[in-house]
């Protein structure tokens, strides 16, 4: 039997009804698009997030003392980077690099008349490229400036929140290198909102200088961060920079566990997507079906006719085949159309729940989807296998028919 | 000279627990270019009878034979392949595939019997134009009326030369006057061109035509004589 004619034949068969197989091209269409939404809007959050954290807390290569602990903050002078001036023109002679520059952490504690709050103190760079999202990001006030002693940032949702206005003074406390308690007033320069929730509740941001002055670890900073052109150079430049008495992490170890969490959290996405896929699988399964034992009777002149088992099974095969493509490409271009507007409108989740997680999901109150090309192509596969797949049992159920049965069927 | 033999052949179907017995050890043969009426009341054996004949069942008990060839040993797709080149079917309900036009209608036995494409289409024309449906080659069957659908099946049925056509009730669904129409050009195709036709009838329209009438009741032949006219009225 010609080849052809049974593609012709399942092209017709499409077109015998219409509004029946335009609905099932909608829902393989429908269902692709949805996953590749979801598919999207996932990796948008975890890539917003992996660079929120990168631009706020980890950079993409941090040079530190070998005993700076993982998870505490320290003060003590061994476990502090000297010699910055050295170290930072190493640094620098690294053509990869984009910005560098050092930083103080500290725990605190702010307070007003009414209320106070454990916040973490950033000393930093205010000239540095480093600190330009910061810059970016000032919503009231002024930006500090490096000589500043008395100055200041904070994030304006925790002032909001503690009813602080810009220029007003506050008191924080901490405990400094030498285990002494240090007090100082302080005025709030400025408000700064990064969009990312849980930097914006934490941080209080003052110059270097007086950091290290107000915690008695002048010359010293906790870590340098290094901001590079191409953050997959990250290896290799954390190589260049070993050396004995230091730790030299990329943004890949530092982020090992959001990572390593977010990988399993994929791996739930997946159940979502079979469930879709499954869906679909019914749909079409039925739609076949239905086409089947509407068409017994022709089945079995077919048959009479003399057309093979295989032959049948193939013309509704194809007939399945024909729709999944169908409904891939409209998938694909409503998914990708979907995806498009997420990544450039982003959805507002709200600030609610991008607390959720606390600092550990650097998470936007807007959040963005990202176009992953490799999805598009694996997600549409996925579809058409699975509409060929389905429809096998149909194919197979029409195929079996004896030629009397199907031409005994009125 | 027989081309169809059929021999103490039986048919029961089984519903449920009741066992019926269509067809209760037949034996009978047809020759070559017949023109034969299979007559009797519904449930008499004679559809089941045709399908034997034309292999789109097997006997229950007993042997059918073509070209004495016992078809009982034929598997699935070697009786498909028989039937695409060897039988002729004509239904009551027409059975057209609605999808295909007339052309294509009458074209498909000989796309699954692998006929190549050039003597495809002078078969096909040419059989269009012997049932007078030259003008009509691109119409799909809800574009014909009853008569004409019938028609094309005429020149499906006859469309890869086969041994013999089977009809089961053919006219059954036509009027006076389409129905006579359908008669005589069959009449005319199995003079012209050898091939035996068979119907399953209760029609006296019909059974006026042929040359041979083999009465059926409760699955034994009981009578099976030569028509004298067989000329129409």
């Amino acid at each position: 039997m010609a080849f052809g004619k049974l593609w012709v034949l399942a092209l017709r068969d499409l077109e015998r009804n219409r509004r029946r197989s335009l609905l099932a091209l909608l829902a393989v269409g429908l269902g692709l698009a949805l996953l590749i939404l979801l598919n999207g809007f996932v990796a948008g959050i975890i890539d917003g997030s992996l660079q929120n954290t990168i631009r706020l807390r980890t950079s993409h290569v941090q040079v530190r003392a070998e005993s700076y602990p993982d998870v505490k903050v320290s003060l003590q002078w061994k476990d502090l980077l000297s010699d910055l001036d050295t170290l930072l023109a190493r640094v620098k002679a690294i053509p990869e690099i984009k910005a560098a520059a050092p930083v103080l952490w500290a725990g605190a504690v702010l307070s007003t008349k009414n209320d106070s709050m454990g916040l973490q103190i950033f000393g930093i760079d205010v000239d540095s490229d480093v600190n330009a999202p910061i810059r970016e990001a000032m919503v009231a006030g002024a930006y500090l400036s490096a000589d500043d002693r008395s100055g200041i940032l904070l994030g304006k949702r925790l002032a909001e929140s503690m009813g602080i206005a810009v220029d007003q003074s506050v008191s924080v406390t901490l405990v400094d290198a030498d285990g002494n308690p240090q007090e100082a007033l302080f005025t709030v320069r400025g408000l700064f909102s990064t969009g990312i929730v849980s930097y914006d509740d934490s941080a209080v941001l003052m110059p270097l200088a007086k950091a290290q002055s107000f915690t008695h670890t002048d010359g010293h900073a906790s870590a340098v961060l290094i901001f590079l052109d191409d953050k997959e150079n990250a290896d290799a430049v954390a190589a260049q920079l070993k050396a004995p008495g230091l730790s030299v992490q990329t943004w890949e170890e530092l982020n090992r566990l959001f990572l390593q969490l977010m990988q399993t959290a994929m791996g739930f996405y997946v159940i979502l997507d079979v469930i879709v896929m499954l869906i679909v699988a019914v749909i079409i399964a039925n739609t076949l079906l239905m086409s089947v034992f509407e068409r017994f009777r022709e089945i079995g002149i077919l048959a009479a006719l003399g057309m093979k088992a295989r032959q049948i099974m193939q013309m509704f095969l194809y007939e399945s085949i024909l729709l999944g493509l169908a409904g891939s490409v409209v998938g694909m271009v409503l998914g990708a159309l979907a995806v498009w507007y997420l990544s450039t409108s982003g959805l507002y989740m709200g600030e609610d729940v991008a607390s959720v997680g606390g600092s550990a999901y650097a998470l936007s109150a807007t959040v963005y989807a990202r176009f992953v090309p490799s999805q598009f192509v694996t997600l549409s596969l996925w579809t058409v296998a699975i509409t060929v797949l389905t429809s096998l049992y149909p194919a197979w159920f029409a195929a079996r028919q004896e030629p009397v049965e199907a031409l005994r069927a009125l | 000279m027989d081309v169809i033999r059929l021999k103490d052949t039986t048919k029961t179907y089984r519903i449920g627990e009741v066992e019926t017995r269509a067809l209760d050890g037949v034996s009978i043969e047809f020759g070559a270019g017949e023109f034969t009426a299979l007559v009797g009341p519904s449930g008499s054996g004679k559809t089941t009878m045709l399908q034997l004949i034309g292999c789109l069942d097997k006997p229950s008990s007993g042997k059918v034979f073509i070209h004495g060839e016992d078809v009982g040993d034929l598997n699935a797709n070697k009786r498909a392949e028989l039937r695409s080149e060897q039988i002729g079917f004509i239904f009551q309900f027409f059975a057209l595939i609605p999808v295909l036009n007339a052309y294509e209608n009458v074209e498909l036995p000989l796309l699954l019997a692998g006929v190549p494409s050039t003597e495809r289409r002078e078969r096909v024309t040419s059989l269009l134009e012997a049932v007078g449906l030259a003008d009509r080659m691109q119409h799909r069957p809800n574009q014909m009326s009853g008569g004409q659908q019938q028609r094309v099946a005429i020149a499906r049925a006859l469309a890869p030369h086969p041994l013999m056509v089977l009809a089961d009730e053919p006219t059954a669904n036509l009027d006076t006057a389409n129905g006579e129409q359908a008669m005589q050009l069959m009449q005319k195709l199995n003079q012209e061109t050898g091939t035996a036709f068979i119907f399953a009838t209760h029609d006296p329209r019909v059974v006026k035509y042929a040359r041979r009438v083999v009465q059926l009741r409760d699955g034994q032949v009981v009578e099976d004589h030569a028509a004298a006219n067989g000329a129409g009225a």
